[in-house]
């Protein structure tokens, strides 16, 4: 079983300046549930409205998309380094 | 410790290797010596279709090679994909309209490849995702420059 992002690590270093964020994603999921409960009816609406013209399949499709996506990020990593210079990105 | 671990243990001593080459050449040998062990059953097909199932990220990494005059002033790049997010990325290509694919294949129909963009299926997706266990790019810059892709 996969499990859904976590943690999202971003780490910039340069030469003049140091930042560092550990951004918990896990406290994200409940926020962005409430929000789509609350926008659901309106997705539903509008699909259903468009769905003749082939939008609304669409929409359907998009949202099942972006849902797969964001739950696969899970393990991805960008590092790139060059001297003195560094940018980290990375989700647990 | 085998002569291969030694091998490689003494090409990081020396740098000639970075330590992600190593762990995954340490990796290689452990699968290999597994493999080896299972051969008694069911042979060398089994373990290939074990490394298939196993590949979980595509990684992308730029590093100074040996002609690299300054490695310690290089720019280096490491970027590691989750398979599955790239399986999810492919099957959002089905979300592009009609009009976008006509421009693709007329663009790739320009370029003397004729391939039509829309006839690639789902299941021609997966199998395109699982021959991707199998495929690695080396490529080595006038500067010297070390540009990898691989799955691992």
């Amino acid at each position: 079983m996969s499990w859904p992002p976590m943690l999202m690590h971003i780490r910039i270093k340069t030469k003049d300046t140091r930042f560092g964020l550990w951004l918990p994603l896990f406290l994200l999921f409940p926020v962005v549930l409430v929000i789509f409960i609350i926008l659901s009816p309106f997705i539903l609406i509008g699909i259903i409205i468009t769905w003749d013209r082939g939008w609304g399949k669409l929409a359907l499709f998009s949202l099942r998309a972006a849902f797969v996506a964001c739950w696969s990020l899970r393990g991805l990593k960008v590092d790139v380094r060059r001297p003195g210079e560094c940018v980290s990105i990375s989700i647990i | 410790m085998s002569d291969n671990r030694k091998k490689i243990l003494e090409m990081l001593e020396q740098s000639k290797i970075s330590a992600d080459e190593a762990y995954r050449l340490l990796s290689a040998v452990d699968d290999g010596e597994k493999g080896s062990k299972d051969s008694a059953g069911e042979g060398q097909s089994r373990t290939e279709t074990g490394i298939k199932s196993k590949s979980k990220y595509l990684r992308v990494t730029v590093t100074p090679g040996d002609k690299y005059e300054n490695p310690e002033r290089a720019d280096r790049v490491n970027v590691r994909v989750p398979m599955s997010l790239i399986r999810a990325g492919i099957k959002l290509t089905s979300l592009i309209p009609q009009e976008a694919l006509d421009k693709a294949n007329d663009a790739l129909k320009e370029k003397g490849i004729n391939f039509d963009v829309r006839s690639i299926k789902s299941g021609d997706i997966e199998e395109l995702i699982d021959a991707l266990g199998d495929m690695q790019v080396d490529v080595e810059t006038s500067k010297g420059e070390c540009v990898k892709v691989f799955v691992e």
